[in-house]
């Protein structure tokens, strides 16, 4: 009992030269459950995958399981963001092509992917059974891969690891996406999963814990150090400093009174209804938060309005004062939002460098094809010095950490100073003071008239102009209501 | 009705195989304009149908789909596809009559069929737009003189055709207006406005003629792209089993390593695919490819001029009457190579070891492009479509290969290109069996660089290189790329 099952000496790791790792050293004992944090870039992610063997560092990481336990003497690692593949073993999507039926028939369906898993690390159907039920997801059993959301993939991801109950679970981003409901099902079954000898080790920024985590680290100059569990809860307020860029400070050219007008809409995939009877009006100008569980159709509700959706010309709707469907091209649409998402992110081309990420936003386009002009130019040097990019702009994104990729899409989105921004969980990955000045920056665009619809599952973490609230349940509006205090 | 081409005077056989005009991103400024409030009516509703009909509807434009009345009834897929995205559906009488433009979108082998039945109930002054030549140009068919016939012809699968169209940019595309039927002149703004409506204008626009799209194509797929990767997969597999290499082993080479080289090939060209290789490999490759030019040359003329005299067109249609006899004879061999049988192995293999241990396979490539693109051009085919018909589609087949080998590439190519295709490899076999023999593994299956201390002769390299970077098709392949930009790469299996 008195070998650490956790041991680490002196690691040390680069990333471009810089040190992000130093002489670092770090115990775990055993029937320790820990919770890990740190700036974005700070290592984090990282130190996890050394942990489980996925990546090779300098120093000596000892990891020693319970010759008695029945559980498998196993360090596994589920990653910050998933991976799936179509059935011919690619992964060539598009954010686009889950709202497309007949492109979404080549990847497995939430089923068939669980029995493989099953059947490969001979488990019990039924508990998946169970915990796909505990997390609120068996209706999309029979739904496929390319269909699920990014909350409905992290719950696929918890499914498999709870359900191969390792000795050590390292769980990254734990809560990304998942709704309040879904946060509180998994803090139980995780809760469970320790109980029964499963060691964890949870990497979040997330306040709400399970209970048997008692103990917080956080890893700051290369270095990891225990903190109190009131220090892990206290945030201080900093700030970088930087003022907004000017170009970004003055109001976004705007052309219709109501910007969306929705009646009546419907969308529905054979039996499958996913919205009903839609009605929402979106007056110019105006803050909205568009809340609903996992799986209430406000990703399908923002592709409508982002001209993504195929179904968009079966529905009665107006778009900045045009009727959707008369003529106008999505890329007409396009040109007047800022869309960030996890969809966007995830599907995002790989290959293209933090800078060219950034300019793309000029041309609505994943990835960029074109050439941009100097005014386009000189405008993304300003964002990518404003957003701490500069040492990383030619970087290829996939070989960042997600939450250096997901800044520069924020600069990509707000780019070309749109007239309706529409931040789908934009803050997913960044770290909380990050988190607290990318919402400052909406607030201050949104003072020039901007308009807004923001999806947040985590209150406490929203912009404060926010002023209106949409409820999504099931497909339709629960309520819609005015927020006079700031949320 | 009589082969087109056939009935042309020299002089215009000439004027028309010369058309090839690689557009400016200016010529395409009027947008959609040409097409805005027009009814556009798609016949056919597959993977090209579809994903066509989604970009021009995302591009403002008004499309419907028409279709056979039991496809239709019978709700089959044609039909799922199109409803479930919403679309107008309807037969031809319901909707031919008010089209402004049809839109062609069915198998070479139905046209004369889809067009003698459309053709009564257009209306004066429509569009025909067809996305290959074949049935205007080798069947003859007439097309009535009041009404325009253009050709968009995007240049990879239906599923790419949307990906990249959503993404924001879009596929190197082909167009053409048929000179017999421009009555109004008005051919050539539908065409680039379509090709905007599809997206193809971002990624290079190249207008041809009906028959440079034709004579071009046919050769291409037979050739190169289709016939020899399918010859040189299952010569190399045969040669790495029998010499004793895993089959496994030698499968997974074979399969994922067409994809692996020409990515190379895709990127920078034939000069970047060589340069892979070591400096002795290069010089050997060079040597081998130069002999596999020399063998192959005979059959690679044989095939253009049977396509140039129709004689290649003609057998394929008494194929085509006596009920694809012969093409599913061959398909059904084809399924039956060890190569198709045997599964890539579970075995890793880094990037540069799909060049290292297959030489052979980068000299095949090597001497397919230069040959396909050298014949078509002495032909009369003008080297910017002989490039888009050779190197430039090359990768893109060599991707079909990789996801479920020879049955999949065949599988998406049309029946006129796998029809050439089991033609070519039948010839090119034999053709090849005494250069065979004289290989061995150090060019397939093995590192070529193994027991070699690298050394080669300063001279012989340089002189190596040259013929390989002042190759008409590098020059006009450097241009051409750089006109489509951001080319995505592929990941190594």
């Amino acid at each position: 009992m008195s070998n650490p099952v956790v041991h680490i000496t002196n690691i040390n790791l680069k990333y471009h030269h810089k040190p992000v790792l130093q002489d670092l050293s770090w115990t775990i004992k055993r029937n320790e459950n820990w919770l890990l944090r740190g700036a974005s870039g700070s290592g984090k992610t990282t130190l996890a995958k050394a942990i489980a063997g996925l990546t090779k560092v300098q120093g000596t990481i000892e990891v020693n399981f319970d010759p008695k336990s029945e559980l498998p003497a196993v360090a596994l690692y589920v990653a910050n963001w998933y991976q799936f593949k179509d059935l011919e073993g690619q992964s060539n999507f598009y954010y686009q092509q889950r709202y497309n039926k007949q492109a979404t028939e080549t990847t497995a369906t939430v089923r068939a992917e669980l029995e493989g898993y099953g059947v490969k690390h001979r488990l019990q159907f039924s508990e998946a059974e169970r915990l796909v039920d505990a997390l609120g997801f068996s209706d999309l059993l029979h739904s496929t891969l390319i269909q699920l959301s990014s909350g409905e993939h992290k719950k696929l991801q918890l499914v498999r690891a709870l359900w191969f109950r390792p000795q050590l679970l390292i769980i990254d981003q734990p809560y990304n996406g998942l709704d309040k409901l879904s946060r509180q099902h998994l803090n139980h079954l995780l809760e469970e999963i320790s109980a029964n000898g499963t060691q964890l080790i949870l990497i979040s920024n997330e306040t709400e814990l399970p209970s048997s985590i008692q103990h917080f680290a956080e890893i700051k100059n290369g270095q990891i150090s225990e903190m109190s569990n009131a220090d892990y809860h206290h945030v201080a307020d900093e700030h970088n400093g930087i003022a907004v860029p000017e170009f970004l400070n003055q109001a976004p050219l705007s052309s219709a009174d109501s910007i969306i007008k929705m009646i009546d809409v419907n969308i529905r995939y054979d039996e499958k209804q996913v919205l009903k009877n839609i009605s929402w009006e979106v007056k110019a100008g105006e803050k909205w938060l568009l809340q609903g569980h996992n799986g209430s159709g406000k990703s399908t509700l923002l592709s409508l309005i982002t001209g993504d959706h195929p179904q968009a010309y079966a529905n009665n709707f107006y778009l900045f004062g045009n009727k959707r469907g008369s003529g106008e091209s999505i890329w007409d649409i396009k040109k007047r939002i800022g869309l960030i998402s996890p969809e966007l992110h995830w599907y995002f081309d790989p290959a293209a460098t933090v800078r060219q990420s950034i300019i793309s936003g000029f041309f609505d386009s994943s990835g960029l094809f074109r050439e941009a002009n100097y005014t386009q130019k000189t405008q993304a040097d300003e964002l990518i010095s404003y957003f701490g990019l500069t040492e990383y702009q030619d970087s290829l994104m996939n070989q960042l950490p997600l939450g250096k990729q997901r800044l520069a899409l924020l600069a990509r989105t707000i780019i070309k100073n749109p007239e309706l921004l529409i931040l789908d969980e934009p803050c997913q990955g960044l770290d909380q003071h990050q988190t607290q000045y990318f919402n400052k920056l909406v607030d201050e665009l949104c003072k020039n008239g901007t308009t807004l619809i923001y999806v947040g599952h985590f209150e406490s973490q929203l912009p404060a102009c926010i002023e209106k609230r949409i409820l999504l349940e099931n497909g339709t509006v629960k309520s819609v209501e005015t927020i006079l205090e700031s949320v | 009705m009589s082969n087109y081409f056939n009935t042309l005077p020299l002089r215009e056989k000439l004027n028309q195989l010369g058309v090839c005009d690689f557009m400016d991103s200016a010529e395409f400024l009027d947008g959609v304009d040409a097409l805005k409030g027009k009814k556009l009516v798609i016949v056919g509703c597959g993977a090209q149908g579809l994903n066509q009909g989604l970009n021009l509807r995302d591009s403002g434009l008004n499309i419907a789909y028409t279709l056979r009345k039991e496809a239709i009834e019978g709700k089959r897929d044609s039909w799922k596809n199109a409803t479930e995205n919403n679309f107008t559906v309807g037969t031809y009488e319901e909707l031919i009559p008010e089209a402004d433009v049809v839109i062609n979108l069915t198998p070479d082998k139905q046209h004369t069929a889809v067009v003698n039945a459309i053709m009564p109930l257009m209306k004066q002054g429509a569009t025909l737009l067809y996305s290959h030549g074949f049935n205007i140009v080798e069947e003859g068919m007439q097309i009535r003189k009041d009404i325009t016939v253009i050709m968009v012809a995007p240049k990879c699968p239906g599923s790419e055709v949307r990906a990249e169209y959503v993404r924001g940019f879009g596929v190197p595309t082909l167009i053409a207006v048929h000179p017999e039927n421009d009555p109004e002149g008005k051919g050539l703004v539908q065409a680039k406005a379509y090709c905007v409506g599809t997206g193809g204008h971002r990624a290079g626009v190249l207008k041809s003629s009906f028959v440079a799209e034709v004579k071009s194509d046919l050769m291409g797929e037979q050739t190169i792209l289709c016939g020899l990767l399918q010859t040189g997969s299952i010569l190399s597999f045969d040669k790495m089993v029998e010499k004793g290499i895993d089959a496994g082993y030698a499968s997974k080479l074979v399969q994922y390593g067409v994809e692996v080289i020409t990515e190379a090939l895709k990127q920078g060209g034939i000069t970047a695919m060589m340069d892979r290789l070591s400096n002795v490999a290069k010089i050997k490759a060079f040597e081998i490819s130069e002999e596999l030019k020399t063998i192959m040359r005979p059959l690679f003329q044989k095939h253009q001029d049977d396509i140039m005299s129709g004689e290649f067109s003609r057998t394929m249609m008494e194929d085509w009457a006596a009920g694809d006899k012969n093409l599913l004879a061959w398909r059904a061999a084809t399924g039956e190579t060890a190569f198709e049988k045997t599964p890539a192995g579970n075995v890793k293999i880094g990037e540069q070891e799909y060049f290292d241990n297959a030489l052979l396979m980068v000299a095949f490539i090597r001497a397919g492009v230069e040959l396909a693109f050298e014949t078509m051009v002495e032909a009369g085919i003008k080297p910017e479509s002989a490039y888009y018909e050779s190197l430039h589609e090359t990768p893109l087949i060599a991707n079909t290969i990789a996801r479920k080998k020879l049955f999949e590439m065949n599988r998406v190519i049309s029946d006129t290109a796998e029809y050439g295709c089991y033609l070519f490899d039948h010839a090119c076999k034999p053709l090849l069996a005494d250069f065979m023999t004289r290989v061995d593994t150090d060019l397939i299956g093995k590192n070529f660089n193994e027991d070699k201390d690298g050394s080669v002769d300063n001279r012989a390299l340089i002189s190596v290189n040259e013929v390989i970077r002042s190759h008409e098709v590098e020059v006009i392949g450097a241009e051409l790329r750089k006109a489509m930009t951001a080319m995505k790469s592929i990941k190594t299996a």
